[in-house]
């Protein structure tokens, strides 16, 4: 079969998929699926059979998994959804992320409270993650905007990296049996420590394979005591962080995301802090070419003025054919595609119900 | 909307007791019903025949014979 280009789009009343052939000039809906209910991560799984997860995150009944096998033409609730041990005292309020873990069943799940679960049968059952979840720090944390969220999971060979919010960045260099908070250089603009050890109000982190160690991170940043600290770089694993906000308008956004071929290209949404929409109500993207060294914005295509939008962590995905397209959902229930690159922009959906996210996969 | 309404014929002495039944019997359901403190979900309403028990401390009240325990969705959100 002819590579197919699937896009997952979790909103608040459920999750949509969109699907188009490689050109991508067409994309077909269809859904919702869960519906009426809001999803906040979906993932779809490419190590066998292309399998697509989304978590429901139901307000009535509790969390559940969605699960499908045929490309989102349907979907199951797996056998379980993670839950914390009866006597924890802790009850999951919402499913935040959803990723493959290191070998072809394993899952990870990033949950509020902020906590991991881990799934060894591809989702029918469930156990949570003692290392981090019952961290010395994690009784400390505290909810930042979206809640107490694990919404980061990203693996790095033996490592796995955690982005809570708001806890900070959290770092197993033992596959996940162990963590330590690893914020060196990132600020909180809301503590009376401005860099403290954790709590951080961590948005998003993201990666490439070909620069290992190397790790770009949006932080909660529109502070002007502490300019800067909102997007952030790595090159030792996430030990140390630092600044590469100069020249964006804002340091304050929620997703940050790397070109799938060259990991010197990263694009974040600056936003206004206390709106959290973009600049004088004109949707951008900015791209840097050089590792956060300098930044362009990315317009073409978008309203020029009187939008009022948010973009929120997991609503900015990139795929990964040659020239690769990005897709952005907003908070007016938006699907924006940025061709090139984000060279320039077209909206696929305009009235979709509320995005929570957005993920695509080539399959 | 349709309403669905099962009876599953449990017979317990109180509301927590009939939990612990749907617990046991009806694990799917009770998920539904309860998160995993055990506390009835927020938006779950549990009747006495007409009566609303919201306070967790009347679940264990001791029911009569015949009286008849529903747990009903509250219909609410946008």
């Amino acid at each position: 079969m002819a590579e197919r280009v699937v896009l997952c789009i979790g909103t608040k009343k459920g999750l949509f998929i969109a699907e188009a052939a490689k050109t991508r000039k067409r994309f077909d809906l269809r859904g919702p699926f869960g519906e009426g209910v809001s999803v906040y991560s979906a993932l779809v799984d490419t190590r066998k059979k292309p399998t697509i997860y989304a978590s429901s995150c139901n307000a009535f009944f509790g969390m559940k998994v969605l699960k499908s096998t045929d490309l989102g033409k349907s979907f199951k609730e797996t056998k379980s959804a993670p839950a914390f041990p009866k006597d924890d005292g802790r009850a999951l309020a919402n499913i935040w992320s959803l990723e493959t873990g290191y070998d072809t069943k394993d899952l990870y799940c990033g949950v509020e409270p902020a906590s991991l679960f881990h799934s060894e049968d591809a989702g029918d059952s469930w156990e949570m993650v003692p290392g981090i979840s019952n961290h010395e720090h994690a009784r400390q944390w505290q909810p930042g905007g979206g809640g107490l969220c694990m919404h980061t999971i990203v693996k790095d060979g033996q490592r796995l990296h955690l982005g809570i919010s708001t806890g900070g960045h959290y770092l197993s260099e033992d596959r996940g049996q162990t963590f330590k908070a690893a914020n060196t250089g990132v600020g909180a603009g809301f503590d009376p420590n401005p860099y403290p050890e954790f709590g951080q109000c961590v948005h998003k982190i993201a990666t490439h394979p070909d620069a290992p160690g190397r790790f770009y991170m949006q932080n909660h940043g529109g502070w002007d005591e502490c300019p800067g600290i909102g997007v952030l770089r790595s090159d030792d694993h996430g030990h140390t962080w630092r600044s590469i906000a100069k020249g964006l308008p804002s340091d304050f956004g929620f997703p940050i995301v790397v070109h799938p071929h060259n990991p010197d290209v990263a694009y974040v949404v600056p936003l206004v802090p206390m709106t959290r929409t973009c600049p004088d109500a004109a949707p951008a993207v900015w791209r840097t070419e050089n590792g956060g060294d300098s930044w362009k914005r990315l317009a073409k295509g978008f309203p020029k003025k009187d939008s009022y939008f948010t973009v929120l962590r997991d609503s900015l995905d990139i795929d990964s054919l040659k020239s690769p397209a990005l897709y952005l959902g907003t908070t007016t229930g938006q699907l924006w595609m940025g061709h090139e690159g984000g060279q320039e922009w077209t909206c696929l959906f305009d009235a979709l119900p509320p995005i929570n996210c957005v993920k695509v996969a080539v399959v | 909307m349709t309403i669905k309404v099962r009876e599953l014929g449990v017979t317990a002495p109180t509301i927590a007791a009939t939990l612990n039944v749907i617990e046991e019997q009806y694990p799917l359901l009770y998920r539904n019903v309860c998160d995993e403190t055990g506390m009835v979900r927020r938006h779950i309403n549990v009747f006495i025949n007409k009566s609303l028990v919201r306070d967790p401390k009347e679940f264990s009240t001791q029911l009569s014979p015949g009286d008849v325990v529903t747990i009903m969705t509250a219909v609410s959100g946008g």
